[in-house]
């Protein structure tokens, strides 16, 4: 697998928390550490939107956020993936059908890549980037 | 050509053509570093709007950082003296007028009476 030529410089990923427990974070941030080292790959985790190629989306989407996510996905600029992380946001997990849940993720933005789990490991996380990417291969090749 | 001279202070010297020698390069290095910005971005939407960590945008006129806030410091730390003074600066011109008297008659009597 060979990187898009519009990602052809490191992939740099924001992650937005919709309402999660913090156990997708946990893993998010154990993903980065020097045991499976990402950023040697240039996958590294940025502060702002503005700077992002990938979103990880974890948490149900609670009502207060949804228009944060709306805002902060149209602020992510083209071509962009969204990854979900997380049983939450694939489907409510433990909160499905709650009163002040907006989600899951995909009923609020468009989601190319599902990680399940409760939480996922980072392998299983390291496994959806690596898919993101061969989903946008494969996006690009039907353009060519 | 007069325009073009070196000057020769003693310790240095200043030469207009090196400055526009010196702007043209940094003008150079400026656009360079502006090409490698992220091209993604779309005028008009979303994406150029300023990141507020996913909050909606104030109106400006609430975010304008006024170039009084520069002197806040400086205010806060000399607040008794400012808290004194400023009550005296009515903007009435009379009361003005009132204060020079009133000084040039103390330093009047002061004069006379320690001279």
């Amino acid at each position: 697998m060979k990187l898009n030529a519009l990602f052809n410089r490191s992939l740099w990923v924001y992650h937005f928390n919709s309402g999660s427990c913090n156990g997708c974070e946990i893993e998010i941030v154990a993903t980065l550490t020097p045991r499976y080292d990402p950023e040697r790959f240039g996958i590294k985790l940025v502060g702002s939107p503005r700077h992002a190629d990938v979103m990880l989306v974890t948490g149900p989407v609670v009502h207060r956020m949804k228009d944060r996510l709306l805002r902060v996905y149209q602020q992510i600029p083209d071509p962009k993936l969204v990854m979900c992380i997380g049983a939450c946001g694939i489907s409510g997990g433990v909160f499905y059908d709650s009163y002040n849940l907006d989600g899951p993720v995909d009923e609020v933005i468009p989601v190319d890549v599902y990680v399940p789990g409760c939480p996922p490991r980072p392998e299983a996380i390291i496994h959806g980037v690596v898919k993101a990417l061969e989903k946008l291969e494969r996006l690009e090749g039907v353009k060519a | 050509m007069d325009m073009l001279f070196t000057l020769d202070t003693g310790t240095g010297f200043w030469n207009p053509l090196l400055w526009v020698l010196g702007t043209a390069v940094a003008g150079v290095i400026a656009v360079f570093l502006y090409s490698l910005g992220e091209r993604g971005y779309k005028k008009g939407t979303a994406q150029t709007e300023p990141f507020i960590s996913g909050n909606p945008e104030p109106e400006k006129g609430l975010v304008h950082v006024r170039s009084g806030n520069l002197y806040w410091g400086f205010l806060d730390a000399m607040d008794g003296y400012y808290r004194r003074l400023v009550p005296l600066h009515t903007g009435d011109l009379d009361d003005y007028v009132l204060w020079y008297m009133g000084i040039t008659a103390l330093f009047f009597i002061v004069v006379v009476v320690f001279r």
